[in-house]
């Protein structure tokens, strides 16, 4: 009895610590976005003035429009192109699937700064000018294997009668695959989403060799910063709300969902 | 009458220019958008706002956080950028590979503002390219409580082989700024090229790093020393400002066997888009009022003789202040010159002696 209580007690403090680790310093950015000094270490009172300073920066929410218009542009067509990818591999012989994965492996594992210089010599050699559209195509093609790589074991455990029986009880191909094995294969897809979203969101080092002169996201514009401006903490905190919003609604909504289907199942 | 009639005349030549100047000012760029590539933090937005207005244009500001990535980056040389702003050493590279434009100097006139000990610099001895843009040394910030001002001023950067200090100390990681404290330190120039005083200065910065086992930092020295962790740090006089600002109990020293003196200027590379407007924009930050705000927000040292001697002067903000001003005209003070093979050099030893740590 003694022991279980010590034991328990140890893994409860290990477990605090290790969240302590994680958040603590997510914390203490947000806590210092409403300091009122430049101080990243003092706390010399409650102010607003650093999300005001980034409300009236423009450069900054430029940097922060485009870094979200690129992260949902380049989630949204690297998880399609991903998903599509991978159901084919899938199916494909065991040759085609293992020089495939190898090579989808490779950007992933080769430095970020090797696949930026490849880019930009490869946009400059086809005498593309880079800008928007060069940064986007970017950060789908480095997005694409991470959203193969999430999805392909989920579609390893999936029965093949269960797609097979939906065509011999008359759906057509498309219809198995958007009903059948779409459905089943939705938590990876979305995990893979979430991969790309948050790969897109803070790349630095491609972003900065394939954007060009006229964009730049927020990754760029902190990193080039000469001395620290707070009012990046007042950036990061809100961004951790809106993240924490969205996990919240994604967890939620299934669940509420579920819940009436439920209900509607007993009231049947 | 002929002769109210020449003076008329005149008066009108002599109003012409000064009414074409004026008319020159409200010069329209609609529709024109200006690139400037600068570094991060650099400058007060409302400079960029105050010049969109004056002359009807767009100001597209990107930034870069070391000279050798922005090289990098116009060396692809698809992108047309009008204002970059390197500094010294990196200009003399510009200059040397022909990537830069001469400056109009019809239209950047306003020279005169400048402080004399930031004109024709080594690196472009008659401003052809370039004019200054923020300009700071490199020096000691020390705590007077704990480590005598005396014996600061007296051993120079030799205070940093004092044992006394162990453990007390930031050292700026920097392979750059560290081997210029160490031959400086031997009375070499910091722009040596000669192996064995290189190799010398490595043997100093060893015994540096025994004698005081110092944190190697960057900005961090900063927030550090404006809090008193640490009794002495290596840093740059724009940084070293602010913090005596905020510490009263810290104090400036520009070491007595010389020092390096950092210009960041701006320049027009050779395929600029806009020229023209370009160079209205390096007039236009030269002017007071820019100057005044870029300095102010930075808290780096203007070039404008104006806001230099208003802002460390009475009742301005670094009235004072021994680190806002860089030292001029001191004859051990050096600026760097380009040097890749050098540069490489330093930076293997530089880690070479991290690594002893």
């Amino acid at each position: 009895m003694e022991k279980k209580r010590k034991t328990r007690f140890l893994s409860g403090g290990y477990l605090i610590l290790v969240l302590l680790f994680i958040y603590l310093p997510i914390l203490y950015v947000m806590l210092f976005s409403f300091n009122d000094s430049k101080s990243m270490v003092k706390f010399s009172g409650f102010s607003l003035r650093w999300y005001e300073s980034m409300f009236s920066n423009r450069d900054m929410l430029e940097s922060i429009k485009y870094t979200i218009i690129i992260a949902v542009v380049a989630t949204a067509v690297s998880t399609v192109i991903g998903t599509v990818a991978a159901i084919g591999l899938s199916k494909a012989r065991k040759i085609i699937r293992t020089v495939v994965l190898e090579i989808n492996n490779l950007p992933v594992l080769n430095p970020d700064i090797v696949t930026a210089i490849g880019l930009m010599l490869l946009f400059l050699s086809l005498k593309i000018r880079r800008s928007v559209v060069t940064l986007t195509l970017a950060h789908i093609t480095f997005c694409i294997p991470y959203v193969i790589l999430s999805i392909l074991p989920k579609l390893r455990q999936l029965d093949d009668n269960v797609a097979e029986a939906a065509m011999d009880l008359g759906a057509t191909p498309f219809k198995a695959l958007t009903r059948v094995i779409l459905p089943q294969i939705y938590p990876a897809i979305f995990s893979g989403a979430l991969i790309a979203f948050s790969m897109s969101f803070d790349d630095f080092v491609i972003s900065y060799f394939t954007a060009g002169m006229d964009v730049q996201n927020i990754s760029m514009y902190v990193y080039s910063m000469k001395r620290f401006n707070p009012a990046v903490n007042a950036l990061s905190a809100l961004i951790v709300v809106a993240v924490t919003v969205i996990l919240v609604l994604a967890n939620l909504i299934p669940a509420l969902k579920d819940r009436k289907n439920k209900k509607e199942e007993q009231e049947t | 009458m002929k002769r109210i009639l020449t003076l008329l005349a005149a008066l009108v030549l002599f109003a012409l220019p000064a009414l074409s100047a004026s008319a020159e000012d409200a010069e329209d760029f609609s529709g024109v958008t200006l690139n400037v590539y600068n570094w991060g933090e650099y400058i007060d937005d409302s400079v960029l706002r105050d010049f969109e207005a004056k002359y009807n244009c767009r100001v597209n500001y990107k930034n870069y956080d070391s000279n050798e990535m922005m090289y990098t980056n116009i060396s692809a040389g698809d992108d047309p950028w009008d204002i970059l702003v390197p500094s010294d050493y990196m200009i003399e590279r510009l200059i040397r590979e022909e990537r830069l434009q001469p400056l109009d100097k019809s239209i950047v006139n306003n020279l005169d503002n400048l402080t004399d000990s930031v004109k024709n610099l080594a690196f472009d001895p008659e401003n052809t390219y370039s004019v200054p843009y923020l300009w700071q040394s490199v020096g000691i910030v020390y705590d007077t409580t704990k480590v005598d001002p005396a014996k600061v001023e007296e051993k120079g950067w030799e205070i940093f082989l004092d044992p006394e200090l162990k453990g007390h100390v930031y050292m700026y990681d920097s392979s750059r700024d560290a081997f210029m404290v160490a031959l400086k330190a031997l009375g070499f120039s910091a722009n040596t090229d000669k192996d064995e005083e290189i190799q010398a200065a490595y043997e100093w910065l060893l015994q540096m790093n025994a004698a005081l086992n110092p944190d190697y930092v960057t900005d961090q020295m900063i927030d550090g020393m404006a809090e008193g962790f640490k009794w002495m740090s290596l840093g740059y006089s724009g940084d070293i400002a602010y913090i005596l600002n905020e510490n009263e109990d810290m104090a400036f020293c520009a070491p007595k066997q010389g020092t390096n003196i950092a210009v960041d200027a701006m320049v027009i590379p050779a395929n600029a888009g806009n020229p023209r407007l370009a160079n209205y924009f390096i007039r236009f930050i030269t002017e007071y009022e820019a100057s005044l705000a870029i300095s102010e927000f930075t808290g780096y040292a203007s070039p404008n003789r104006q806001v230099l001697d208003e802002l460390s002067g009475p009742g301005g903000e670094y009235e004072g202040n021994d680190a806002y001003m860089p030292r001029s005209g001191y004859e051990l003070d050096e600026i760097f010159v380009d040097n890749l093979k050098v540069a490489a050099k330093m930076s293997d030893l530089w880690l070479r002696v991290m690594a002893t740590k």
